[in-house]
């Protein structure tokens, strides 16, 4: 059953996309990865491979858990939040 | 004007990528002496950091006051500088902290590196007291002090552009600016806008009345294999254009602000709350719609990530990174940008660590709130007041006289178990990671042998991957720390950007590659990741000859305590801490308690 999450984007792919958040639907964390990338194009080339995210990117539920694996089961009400992965300076 | 003597000037070893030796400099006694620095001292401890510690030891400068005319400061180069390679033009300060009594190893970029290699040595080592204000001048072989008189009391800029008219474009130069000249605590050493930042460096230089040290030269070191040398510099050049350098180079560490925010990391009101609601207000994002903004770069370095912003009382523009940011932001409460940029336009020009200064101030402004600290004027949120703190500190009037001396200091002096919330380890004020939700970087603030730091240990990389979580980090995880701690150790003795951490594949052999092609040595990854440990364990070691103890790796006591109010979940006890501190230990083949083996001890350095 397809979820509706919320999707915050962060540093450069929040540049890329152009937006701060907006919201997607699906099982896991790879539909929503595909989702984003659909939408906005400009994040696809930079950020996203298929339905995973570049290196220098990742991802993380609901500003607990760091994730990567795109068959990660999302739930009704997660975020998705997807950023730079260095995060030193 | 006072010239020296040069003992043996002649006296120098052919090593691909150095110079073989280090310039002694005896400020009291006129006496400037080349130091022969052998192959293997070279390749077990490479420059910067390493090599620094090293000399340090040699120099035996761990039991001295930072502060008293016989400790010695090095400025350290590397095998690296006045390579083809990218974001190699850098040198290291190294010395015991005034701040914290421990090692203490400042990296800086700039033109002043490159001409201080070409001087004809590896590393410029001062000890002693010069008579009067003075400028230290190094031209090739000729060393001479010429008076500051006419300087003294100038801003960095100031002195830099007055050095300029003096001697010329030709020399590069490190300069201190007032808060050096008042030996405050934290005052850095700057070049061409960069600083040697954290730990007081420009407290030492100006402990030794010289305000600048200009430098010239045109000795060039070779290298083992050039033309394989410039083709690999060339492919490294073009991966540093890549996506692992996108957030510096197009958004800077500014970045970092609204992430750390949303993930609840965000030190607040002197580490009082996790997240800020004025992040948004002061954030580059915001920022850059509101303002010009320009980018630069250090010498020799084609990420280019500092990004500068123009202040709307017309001063200017002013370099914006995110310690600065986090500092004289939320951990004072201020969500004003133009007092941001203010207060980090006065640190550069007057010479203060962003970091301890914010820190610093932080914890007084939650002493007032707490009526442990009589200066009511002094509140989380005003900007004028931060602004009026940080005048104090480089007029040494009022409490800035108090201030100057970090936060560890003045906890003890105000008492009431304020040291409790004094942002600070080993008395090195906190960087902007809140180590309740990054917990292996709480590991790597609490066992850090310059104090709590971000630069010295990477560990945050951990927390923020899928390696741990982040809010619960148990002892399995140490090696992870000591990891991230190891390949700093060696960036920071190559020497190379961190910046550059995500363009490499394999960092411990690629590195071995380019010290190769540098060195002709048949350097390999396992070899470096031995150096690396060398390193790290030369800096314990200097640190136990400094009167290092166990209990001085921990945390502030609030952070153990109870949680980020406004995060349960992210609570570290002091046993968990204890756990993870032992496993570290352990994990570096040291006690458990963190003490060397005899022999790590008493083994000769050179």
């Amino acid at each position: 059953m397809p979820v509706t999450v919320k999707v915050e984007l962060f540093g450069i792919p929040r540049a890329r996309a152009g937006v701060a958040q907006t919201t997607s639907v699906g099982h896991d964390l790879g539909d929503v990865i595909s989702d984003m990338a659909s939408r906005f194009p400009e994040l696809a080339m930079s950020c996203i491979q298929g339905r995973h995210l570049k290196p220098g990117f990742t991802a993380n539920l609901s500003g607990h858990r760091f994730v990567t694996d795109p068959d990660t089961l999302l739930s009704d009400g997660d975020s998705v939040l997807i950023l730079s992965l260095d995060a030193g300076g | 004007m006072v010239s020296f003597p040069m003992s043996d000037v002649n006296m120098r070893r052919e090593i691909p990528g150095y110079h073989g030796r280090y310039l002694r400099i005896d400020l009291s006694d006129g006496s400037s002496t080349p130091i022969p620095l052998g192959p293997q001292i070279l390749r077990d401890y490479l420059g910067g950091s390493g090599l620094g510690v090293a000399i340090l030891l040699h120099e035996r400068a761990a039991e001295v006051d930072p502060l008293s005319p016989m400790a010695p400061i090095a400025f350290v180069f590397s095998p690296l500088v006045g390579s083809p390679l990218t974001t190699s033009a850098k040198f290291a300060v190294v010395s015991k902290s005034p701040l914290t009594n421990r090692i203490n190893d400042s990296l800086a970029s700039s033109g002043f590196a490159l001409a201080g290699k070409k001087t004809g040595y590896d590393a410029i080592v001062l000890v002693g007291q010069a008579r009067h204000r003075s400028i230290l001048v190094i031209d090739d072989d000729q060393v001479r002090l010429e008076s500051a008189d006419d300087c003294w009391g100038l801003s960095n800029q100031e002195t830099r552009d007055h050095l300029r008219l003096r001697l010329g474009n030709e020399f590069q130069t490190a300069t201190i600016g007032q808060a050096g000249e008042r030996q405050v605590r934290y005052a850095t050493i700057s070049h061409d806008g960069r600083h040697a930042g954290r730990g007081g460096s420009g407290a030492v230089l100006g402990s030794k009345n010289i305000k600048a040290i200009a430098v010239r030269g045109s000795h060039r070191p070779h290298w083992a294999e050039p033309a394989a040398l410039v083709g690999l510099a060339k492919q490294l050049s073009e991966k540093s254009f890549g996506p692992a350098t996108a957030k510096y180079r197009e958004l800077g560490t500014a970045s970092n602000l609204l992430t750390f925010n949303r993930l609840n990391v965000l030190p607040t009101r002197n580490f009082q709350e996790g997240s800020f609601d004025g992040a948004i207000a002061i954030s580059p994002e915001e920022l850059s719609v509101a303002r010009d903004r320009a980018r630069a770069s250090c010498a020799a370095c084609t990420i280019g990530c500092e990004h500068l912003y123009s202040m709307k009382n017309g001063s200017g523009s002013v370099r914006l990174e995110y310690e600065n940011l986090f500092a004289f932001g939320p951990l004072c409460g201020i969500d004003d940008p133009e007092i941001v940029l203010e207060a980090s336009r006065r640190c550069d020009e007057w010479g203060l660590d962003t970091i301890s200064a914010g820190g610093t101030i932080a914890f007084a402004m939650e002493c007032v709130q707490r009526n442990l600290l009589d200066e009511p004027w002094l509140k989380f949120g005003d900007g004028q007041s931060l602004l009026k703190a940080l005048d104090s500190i480089v007029s040494g009037k009022g409490l800035g006289s108090l201030l100057a001396q970090g936060s560890r200091r003045m906890a003890h002096h105000i008492g009431h178990e304020s040291i409790a919330f004094a942002p600070q380890v080993k008395g090195l004020e906190l960087p902007g990671y809140d180590p309740r939700g990054l917990q292996t970087m709480a590991l790597g603030f609490a066992v850090g042998t310059r104090g709590a730091d971000h630069n010295r240990s990477g560990a945050y990389e951990v927390d923020f991957s899928e390696a741990v979580d982040r809010k619960h980090v148990g002892p399995e995880s140490a090696h992870l720390a000591v990891e991230t701690e190891d390949k700093a150790a060696l960036m920071d003795s190559l020497i190379l950007c961190k910046f550059l951490r995500g363009v490499f594949t394999d960092f411990f052999a690629e590195s071995a590659e380019i010290l190769q092609l540098v060195t002709g040595w048949d350097v390999t990854a396992s070899e470096l990741r031995e150096t690396a440990r060398r390193i790290v364990t030369a800096k314990k070691r200097f640190n136990i000859l400094a009167g290092w103890t166990p209990d001085e790796d921990t945390l502030p006591r609030r952070m153990l305590q109870k949680p980020a109010s406004d995060d349960l979940r992210g609570h570290l006890s002091l046993e968990r801490l204890n756990e993870l501190i032992s496993a570290y230990n352990q994990a570096r083949g040291w006690s458990p308690e963190g003490w060397l083996h005899p022999s790590d001890m008493q083994s000769e350095i050179f």
